[in-house]
Protein backbone atom coordinates (compact mmCIF):
# COMPACT_ATOMS: atom_id res chain seq x y z
CA UNK A 1 0.00 0.00 0.00
CA UNK A 2 2.87 2.80 0.49
CA UNK A 3 3.59 2.07 -2.85
CA UNK A 4 1.13 4.28 -4.05
CA UNK A 5 2.38 7.57 -2.60
CA UNK A 6 5.76 8.16 -4.77
CA UNK A 7 6.30 12.05 -3.95
CA UNK A 8 5.46 13.18 -1.04
CA UNK A 9 6.66 16.99 -0.80
CA UNK A 10 6.11 18.81 2.35
CA UNK A 11 4.53 21.60 1.22
CA UNK A 12 1.57 19.36 -0.48
CA UNK A 13 0.71 16.27 1.90
CA UNK A 14 -1.82 13.95 0.17
CA UNK A 15 -3.65 13.15 3.21
CA UNK A 16 -5.46 10.05 1.66
CA UNK A 17 -3.23 8.44 -1.01
CA UNK A 18 -1.95 5.98 1.17
CA UNK A 19 -5.75 4.74 2.46
CA UNK A 20 -7.73 5.30 -0.65
CA UNK A 21 -10.49 3.52 1.72
CA UNK A 22 -11.60 5.14 4.49
CA UNK A 23 -13.94 3.96 8.05
CA UNK A 24 -15.43 6.41 9.23
CA UNK A 25 -15.01 6.44 12.83
CA UNK A 26 -18.58 7.67 13.98
CA UNK A 27 -20.90 5.58 12.01
CA UNK A 28 -18.21 2.86 10.40
CA UNK A 29 -20.03 3.54 6.51
CA UNK A 30 -16.25 3.06 4.17
CA UNK A 31 -15.90 5.33 1.93
CA UNK A 32 -13.40 6.30 -0.58
CA UNK A 33 -12.41 9.66 -0.30
CA UNK A 34 -10.42 11.71 -2.97
CA UNK A 35 -6.99 13.45 -2.03
CA UNK A 36 -8.00 16.48 -0.74
CA UNK A 37 -6.70 19.76 -1.69
CA UNK A 38 -4.89 21.89 0.28
CA UNK A 39 -7.20 23.90 2.61
CA UNK A 40 -10.12 21.27 2.47
CA UNK A 41 -12.03 19.24 4.92
CA UNK A 42 -13.76 15.55 4.21
CA UNK A 43 -16.64 14.90 6.07
CA UNK A 44 -18.47 11.48 5.94
CA UNK A 45 -21.04 11.33 3.61
CA UNK A 46 -23.54 9.28 6.25
CA UNK A 47 -23.07 10.93 9.15
CA UNK A 48 -21.40 14.07 8.35
CA UNK A 49 -18.74 13.70 10.80
CA UNK A 50 -15.21 15.09 10.38
CA UNK A 51 -13.03 12.82 8.48
CA UNK A 52 -10.15 14.82 8.26
CA UNK A 53 -8.42 17.67 6.71
CA UNK A 54 -5.32 19.07 4.39
CA UNK A 55 -4.64 22.32 5.96
CA UNK A 56 -2.63 24.74 4.12
CA UNK A 57 0.71 25.44 4.94
CA UNK A 58 2.31 21.57 5.51
CA UNK A 59 4.15 21.52 8.73
CA UNK A 60 5.84 24.56 8.33
CA UNK A 61 2.83 26.77 9.05
CA UNK A 62 1.80 24.39 12.71
CA UNK A 63 5.26 24.27 13.96
CA UNK A 64 6.36 27.75 13.23
CA UNK A 65 2.85 28.96 15.59
CA UNK A 66 3.87 25.68 18.06
CA UNK A 67 7.27 27.40 19.03
CA UNK A 68 5.37 30.61 19.29
CA UNK A 69 3.17 28.69 22.06
CA UNK A 70 6.02 26.90 23.55
CA UNK A 71 7.81 30.22 24.16
CA UNK A 72 4.47 31.89 25.65
CA UNK A 73 3.85 29.17 27.63
CA UNK A 74 6.70 29.50 29.54
CA UNK A 75 6.56 32.90 29.30
CA UNK A 76 3.09 32.38 30.84
CA UNK A 77 4.07 30.14 33.98
CA UNK A 78 7.37 31.72 34.77
CA UNK A 79 5.88 35.35 35.41
CA UNK A 80 3.26 36.04 37.52
CA UNK A 81 -0.10 36.07 36.49
CA UNK A 82 -2.45 38.42 38.43
CA UNK A 83 -1.54 40.99 41.56
CA UNK A 84 -4.42 41.69 43.81
CA UNK A 85 -4.35 45.16 45.89
CA UNK A 86 -6.68 45.91 48.55
CA UNK A 87 -4.91 49.54 50.48
CA UNK A 88 -1.38 47.98 50.41
CA UNK A 89 -1.84 44.89 51.16
CA UNK A 90 -0.75 42.66 48.09
CA UNK A 91 -0.95 39.24 46.93
CA UNK A 92 0.40 37.80 43.71
CA UNK A 93 -0.23 34.35 41.79
CA UNK A 94 0.87 31.91 39.02
CA UNK A 95 -0.57 30.18 36.64
CA UNK A 96 0.77 26.90 38.95
CA UNK A 97 -0.60 29.01 41.81
CA UNK A 98 -4.54 28.04 41.38
CA UNK A 99 -3.45 24.44 41.69
CA UNK A 100 -1.14 25.21 44.40
CA UNK A 101 -3.32 27.27 46.33
CA UNK A 102 -5.94 23.87 46.32
CA UNK A 103 -3.59 21.58 47.48
CA UNK A 104 -2.67 23.76 50.36
CA UNK A 105 -6.38 24.09 50.98
CA UNK A 106 -6.45 20.31 51.90
CA UNK A 107 -8.65 19.44 48.19
CA UNK A 108 -5.73 17.56 46.72
CA UNK A 109 -7.55 16.02 43.97
CA UNK A 110 -9.20 18.94 42.73
CA UNK A 111 -5.37 20.50 42.44
CA UNK A 112 -4.64 17.69 40.39
CA UNK A 113 -7.83 18.00 38.26
CA UNK A 114 -6.98 21.63 38.52
CA UNK A 115 -2.91 20.90 37.83
CA UNK A 116 -3.62 18.29 35.21
CA UNK A 117 -6.19 20.80 32.70
CA UNK A 118 -3.91 23.95 33.29
CA UNK A 119 -0.46 23.46 33.51
CA UNK A 120 0.31 19.30 33.25
CA UNK A 121 -2.00 18.44 30.20
CA UNK A 122 -1.31 22.09 28.36
CA UNK A 123 2.58 21.23 28.65
CA UNK A 124 2.23 17.54 27.60
CA UNK A 125 0.20 19.20 24.26
CA UNK A 126 2.67 22.33 23.46
CA UNK A 127 5.85 20.40 23.90
CA UNK A 128 4.66 17.28 22.76
CA UNK A 129 3.21 18.76 19.37
CA UNK A 130 6.08 20.93 18.59
CA UNK A 131 8.58 18.30 19.20
CA UNK A 132 7.01 15.85 16.76
CA UNK A 133 6.34 18.83 14.36
CA UNK A 134 10.05 19.36 14.57
CA UNK A 135 10.98 15.45 14.11
CA UNK A 136 8.83 15.19 11.12
CA UNK A 137 9.59 18.53 9.23
CA UNK A 138 12.84 17.69 9.50
CA UNK A 139 12.42 14.02 8.88
CA UNK A 140 14.78 12.72 11.32
CA UNK A 141 13.91 9.63 13.73
CA UNK A 142 13.69 11.14 16.80
CA UNK A 143 12.91 8.67 20.00
CA UNK A 144 9.25 8.56 21.35
CA UNK A 145 7.48 10.35 18.29
CA UNK A 146 4.97 7.82 17.71
CA UNK A 147 4.17 7.44 21.67
CA UNK A 148 3.61 11.52 21.71
CA UNK A 149 0.99 11.53 19.14
CA UNK A 150 -1.20 8.76 20.20
CA UNK A 151 -0.68 10.44 24.27
CA UNK A 152 -1.28 13.81 21.98
CA UNK A 153 -4.35 12.63 20.39
CA UNK A 154 -5.64 11.14 23.96
CA UNK A 155 -5.30 13.79 25.59
CA UNK A 156 -6.37 16.84 23.79
CA UNK A 157 -9.70 17.23 25.46
CA UNK A 158 -8.27 17.59 28.67
CA UNK A 159 -5.52 20.28 27.67
CA UNK A 160 -8.01 23.60 29.06
CA UNK A 161 -5.94 26.76 28.84
CA UNK A 162 -9.50 28.23 27.08
CA UNK A 163 -11.72 27.26 29.71
CA UNK A 164 -8.83 28.68 32.13
CA UNK A 165 -9.05 32.13 30.08
CA UNK A 166 -12.80 32.53 30.54
CA UNK A 167 -12.34 31.26 34.01
CA UNK A 168 -9.51 34.22 34.63
CA UNK A 169 -12.15 37.19 33.12
CA UNK A 170 -14.83 35.77 35.44
CA UNK A 171 -12.80 36.06 38.42
CA UNK A 172 -11.36 39.21 37.86
CA UNK A 173 -15.16 40.82 37.62
CA UNK A 174 -15.61 39.08 40.55
CA UNK A 175 -12.42 40.87 42.19
CA UNK A 176 -12.68 44.18 40.59
CA UNK A 177 -15.32 45.67 42.79
CA UNK A 178 -13.46 44.71 45.92
CA UNK A 179 -9.74 44.90 45.37
CA UNK A 180 -7.53 46.96 42.75
CA UNK A 181 -6.28 43.74 40.24
CA UNK A 182 -3.19 44.41 38.61
CA UNK A 183 -2.15 42.16 35.56
CA UNK A 184 1.11 40.27 35.12
CA UNK A 185 3.26 39.50 32.73
CA UNK A 186 2.19 36.55 32.62
CA UNK A 187 -1.59 37.08 31.92
CA UNK A 188 -0.89 38.86 29.09
CA UNK A 189 1.58 35.78 27.40
CA UNK A 190 -1.10 33.79 28.53
CA UNK A 191 -3.86 35.67 26.77
CA UNK A 192 -1.53 35.56 23.53
CA UNK A 193 -0.75 32.13 24.11
CA UNK A 194 -4.44 31.14 23.75
CA UNK A 195 -5.10 32.81 20.28
CA UNK A 196 -1.03 31.05 19.24
CA UNK A 197 -2.68 27.70 20.51
CA UNK A 198 -5.98 28.11 18.77
CA UNK A 199 -3.75 29.07 15.22
CA UNK A 200 -1.68 26.11 15.46
CA UNK A 201 -4.84 23.94 15.73
CA UNK A 202 -6.52 25.16 13.44
CA UNK A 203 -3.68 24.11 11.04
CA UNK A 204 -2.88 20.98 12.31
CA UNK A 205 -4.67 17.21 11.24
CA UNK A 206 -3.80 14.22 13.50
CA UNK A 207 -4.06 12.11 10.22
CA UNK A 208 -1.61 14.15 8.27
CA UNK A 209 0.79 13.67 11.33
CA UNK A 210 0.45 9.91 11.26
CA UNK A 211 1.20 9.88 7.56
CA UNK A 212 4.19 11.97 7.81
CA UNK A 213 5.35 9.59 10.74
CA UNK A 214 4.44 6.70 8.64
CA UNK A 215 6.71 7.91 5.61
CA UNK A 216 8.99 8.39 8.03
CA UNK A 217 10.01 5.36 9.06
CA UNK B 1 -15.00 24.39 1.38
CA UNK B 2 -16.52 20.55 1.34
CA UNK B 3 -15.66 17.46 -0.07
CA UNK B 4 -17.77 14.97 0.18
CA UNK B 5 -17.17 10.93 -0.33
CA UNK B 6 -18.03 10.42 -3.85
CA UNK B 7 -20.40 7.18 -3.05
CA UNK B 8 -21.64 5.47 -0.75
CA UNK B 9 -20.31 2.05 0.55
CA UNK B 10 -20.83 -0.75 3.65
CA UNK B 11 -20.25 -0.79 6.82
CA UNK B 12 -16.48 -1.46 8.39
CA UNK B 13 -18.05 -4.04 10.80
CA UNK B 14 -19.31 -5.81 7.84
CA UNK B 15 -16.32 -5.60 5.67
CA UNK B 16 -13.86 -6.65 8.52
CA UNK B 17 -12.22 -3.14 8.22
CA UNK B 18 -11.89 -0.34 11.02
CA UNK B 19 -10.29 2.74 11.91
CA UNK B 20 -7.48 2.21 14.20
CA UNK B 21 -8.97 4.25 17.37
CA UNK B 22 -5.58 6.15 18.22
CA UNK B 23 -4.56 6.71 14.60
CA UNK B 24 -7.22 6.46 12.11
CA UNK B 25 -5.23 3.69 9.79
CA UNK B 26 -7.72 1.41 8.61
CA UNK B 27 -6.94 -1.73 9.40
CA UNK B 28 -7.98 -5.29 8.15
CA UNK B 29 -9.36 -7.41 11.27
CA UNK B 30 -8.40 -10.75 10.61
CA UNK B 31 -9.09 -14.00 13.31
CA UNK B 32 -10.24 -13.59 16.54
CA UNK B 33 -7.20 -13.38 18.50
CA UNK B 34 -5.41 -9.30 19.76
CA UNK B 35 -4.33 -7.62 16.90
CA UNK B 36 -2.34 -3.90 17.15
CA UNK B 37 -2.41 -1.14 14.88
CA UNK B 38 0.56 -1.96 12.28
CA UNK B 39 1.20 2.18 12.44
CA UNK B 40 1.01 3.08 15.82
CA UNK B 41 1.19 0.01 18.20
CA UNK B 42 -2.39 0.63 19.51
CA UNK B 43 -4.64 -2.70 20.38
CA UNK B 44 -7.17 -2.50 17.30
CA UNK B 45 -11.08 -3.15 18.81
CA UNK B 46 -14.13 -2.73 16.14
CA UNK B 47 -15.87 -1.05 18.94
CA UNK B 48 -14.88 0.49 22.18
CA UNK B 49 -14.77 -2.30 24.79
CA UNK B 50 -18.34 -2.18 26.90
CA UNK B 51 -19.71 0.93 25.76
CA UNK B 52 -23.16 0.64 27.10
CA UNK B 53 -22.28 -0.90 30.66
CA UNK B 54 -19.31 1.66 30.90
CA UNK B 55 -21.13 4.70 30.03
CA UNK B 56 -24.15 3.81 32.34
CA UNK B 57 -21.93 3.31 35.22
CA UNK B 58 -19.81 6.80 34.79
CA UNK B 59 -23.41 8.59 33.98
CA UNK B 60 -24.93 7.55 37.23
CA UNK B 61 -21.79 8.11 39.22
CA UNK B 62 -21.96 11.83 37.92
CA UNK B 63 -25.85 11.82 38.48
CA UNK B 64 -24.91 11.41 42.24
CA UNK B 65 -22.21 13.94 42.24
CA UNK B 66 -24.72 16.29 40.86
CA UNK B 67 -26.07 16.77 43.68
CA UNK B 68 -23.51 17.21 46.50
CA UNK B 69 -22.14 19.75 43.20
CA UNK B 70 -25.02 21.87 43.47
CA UNK B 71 -26.37 21.78 47.57
CA UNK B 72 -22.29 22.12 49.16
CA UNK B 73 -20.76 25.36 49.01
CA UNK B 74 -17.83 25.58 45.96
CA UNK B 75 -16.17 28.14 48.21
CA UNK B 76 -16.36 29.81 51.89
CA UNK B 77 -15.07 33.54 52.00
CA UNK B 78 -14.33 35.94 54.64
CA UNK B 79 -14.29 39.64 54.29
CA UNK B 80 -13.57 42.26 56.65
CA UNK B 81 -14.88 39.77 59.14
CA UNK B 82 -18.09 38.53 57.68
CA UNK B 83 -18.26 34.72 56.17
CA UNK B 84 -20.27 33.69 53.62
CA UNK B 85 -20.67 30.64 51.90
CA UNK B 86 -20.99 30.35 47.85
CA UNK B 87 -22.91 27.40 46.04
CA UNK B 88 -22.75 27.42 42.17
CA UNK B 89 -26.18 28.90 41.92
CA UNK B 90 -25.65 31.24 44.32
CA UNK B 91 -22.51 32.71 41.89
CA UNK B 92 -25.09 32.88 39.28
CA UNK B 93 -27.32 34.91 41.48
CA UNK B 94 -24.38 37.03 42.40
CA UNK B 95 -24.13 38.41 38.91
CA UNK B 96 -27.34 39.12 38.38
CA UNK B 97 -27.72 41.16 41.35
CA UNK B 98 -24.87 43.36 40.19
CA UNK B 99 -26.36 43.37 36.85
CA UNK B 100 -23.29 41.67 35.31
CA UNK B 101 -26.08 39.78 33.16
CA UNK B 102 -23.86 38.57 30.23
CA UNK B 103 -21.44 36.55 32.99
CA UNK B 104 -24.71 35.47 35.03
CA UNK B 105 -25.70 33.64 31.84
CA UNK B 106 -22.05 32.77 30.83
CA UNK B 107 -21.95 31.05 34.69
CA UNK B 108 -25.56 29.62 34.38
CA UNK B 109 -24.93 28.05 30.93
CA UNK B 110 -21.86 26.57 31.80
CA UNK B 111 -22.07 25.24 35.04
CA UNK B 112 -26.14 24.45 35.38
CA UNK B 113 -27.24 23.65 31.79
CA UNK B 114 -24.37 22.00 30.38
CA UNK B 115 -23.94 19.44 33.38
CA UNK B 116 -27.32 19.07 33.41
CA UNK B 117 -28.29 18.72 29.24
CA UNK B 118 -25.22 16.50 28.47
CA UNK B 119 -26.32 14.44 31.19
CA UNK B 120 -29.67 13.83 29.43
CA UNK B 121 -28.32 13.75 26.34
CA UNK B 122 -26.21 10.85 26.93
CA UNK B 123 -28.82 9.07 28.66
CA UNK B 124 -31.01 9.46 25.59
CA UNK B 125 -28.10 8.11 23.37
CA UNK B 126 -28.04 5.07 25.74
CA UNK B 127 -31.32 4.40 25.76
CA UNK B 128 -32.10 4.53 21.63
CA UNK B 129 -29.12 2.41 20.99
CA UNK B 130 -30.65 0.19 23.39
CA UNK B 131 -34.01 0.01 22.00
CA UNK B 132 -32.14 -0.30 18.60
CA UNK B 133 -33.87 2.80 17.27
CA UNK B 134 -32.65 3.63 13.28
CA UNK B 135 -34.72 6.72 13.60
CA UNK B 136 -32.42 9.98 13.27
CA UNK B 137 -29.19 8.28 13.43
CA UNK B 138 -27.38 11.78 12.06
CA UNK B 139 -29.05 13.79 14.83
CA UNK B 140 -28.45 11.41 17.28
CA UNK B 141 -24.84 11.34 16.07
CA UNK B 142 -24.80 15.49 16.04
CA UNK B 143 -26.05 15.72 19.17
CA UNK B 144 -22.78 12.97 20.60
CA UNK B 145 -20.66 15.00 18.86
CA UNK B 146 -22.02 18.55 20.52
CA UNK B 147 -22.03 16.84 23.94
CA UNK B 148 -18.31 15.99 23.55
CA UNK B 149 -17.44 18.98 22.54
CA UNK B 150 -19.01 21.65 25.09
CA UNK B 151 -18.06 18.99 28.42
CA UNK B 152 -15.39 20.84 29.14
CA UNK B 153 -16.59 24.20 29.62
CA UNK B 154 -18.12 23.34 32.68
CA UNK B 155 -14.91 23.56 34.54
CA UNK B 156 -14.83 27.63 34.30
CA UNK B 157 -16.24 27.43 37.76
CA UNK B 158 -13.52 25.37 39.46
CA UNK B 159 -10.90 27.85 37.78
CA UNK B 160 -12.74 30.60 39.42
CA UNK B 161 -12.93 29.06 42.47
CA UNK B 162 -8.70 28.29 42.42
CA UNK B 163 -8.02 31.37 41.13
CA UNK B 164 -10.17 33.41 43.90
CA UNK B 165 -8.33 30.73 46.52
CA UNK B 166 -5.09 31.54 45.05
CA UNK B 167 -5.44 35.37 45.25
CA UNK B 168 -7.71 36.38 48.17
CA UNK B 169 -4.55 35.26 50.42
CA UNK B 170 -4.89 38.49 52.78
CA UNK B 171 -5.17 37.09 56.22
CA UNK B 172 -7.70 38.31 58.56
CA UNK B 173 -8.44 41.15 56.45
CA UNK B 174 -9.84 38.60 53.27
CA UNK B 175 -9.82 35.05 52.69
CA UNK B 176 -11.28 32.70 50.39
CA UNK B 177 -10.62 28.86 50.36
CA UNK B 178 -12.18 26.33 48.43
CA UNK B 179 -15.04 24.01 49.40
CA UNK B 180 -15.88 20.46 49.04
CA UNK B 181 -18.66 21.57 46.83
CA UNK B 182 -15.68 22.55 44.10
CA UNK B 183 -14.16 18.67 44.24
CA UNK B 184 -17.92 17.58 43.74
CA UNK B 185 -18.74 20.13 40.52
CA UNK B 186 -15.40 19.22 38.94
CA UNK B 187 -15.94 14.94 39.59
CA UNK B 188 -19.09 15.77 37.62
CA UNK B 189 -17.27 17.57 34.73
CA UNK B 190 -14.49 14.61 34.56
CA UNK B 191 -17.01 12.21 35.00
CA UNK B 192 -19.20 13.24 32.22
CA UNK B 193 -15.83 13.88 30.20
CA UNK B 194 -14.99 10.02 30.74
CA UNK B 195 -18.95 8.98 29.79
CA UNK B 196 -19.05 11.05 26.52
CA UNK B 197 -15.52 9.24 25.64
CA UNK B 198 -16.65 5.60 26.03
CA UNK B 199 -19.49 6.12 24.37
CA UNK B 200 -19.79 4.48 20.77
CA UNK B 201 -21.26 6.60 18.46
CA UNK B 202 -21.45 3.90 16.33
CA UNK B 203 -23.41 1.98 18.10
CA UNK B 204 -26.25 4.37 16.67
CA UNK B 205 -25.51 2.68 13.45
CA UNK B 206 -25.14 -1.25 14.08
CA UNK B 207 -28.64 -1.75 13.52
CA UNK B 208 -29.09 -1.08 10.10
CA UNK B 209 -32.10 -2.94 8.91
CA UNK B 210 -35.01 -0.18 9.25
CA UNK B 211 -37.23 -1.99 12.34
CA UNK B 212 -41.01 -3.25 11.38
CA UNK B 213 -42.13 -1.20 14.21
CA UNK B 214 -40.73 1.97 14.87
CA UNK B 215 -40.63 2.47 18.49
Amino acid sequence: MAGIVAHQSMETLHVTALHPLHVCHECDTIQRVPTLAPGTVAHCRVCGAHLFSNPRGGLNTPLALMLGATLLFILANAYPLITLDLNGLRHTTSLGGASLALWRNERPLLAAVVGFTTVLGPALLIFGTTYVLAALRWHRRMAGVATLLSWITRFQPWGMLDVFMLGVLVALVKLGSMAEIVPGVGLFAFAILIFVFAAAASTLDAHLLWDSYEDLR
Amino acid sequence: MRIYAEMAMPRGIDAGLTPCGTCGLTVRVTGSGRQYCPRCGSLIRLRKPDSIARTWALLIAAALMYIPANALPVMRSSLLGSESADTIMSGVVYFMHHGEWPLAAVIFIASVLVPLLKLLALIYLLLSVQRRSTIRRRERTRLYRITELVGRWSMVDVFVVALLAALVQLGNLAHIEPGLGATAFASVVVLTMFAALSFDPRLIWDHQEPSTDER
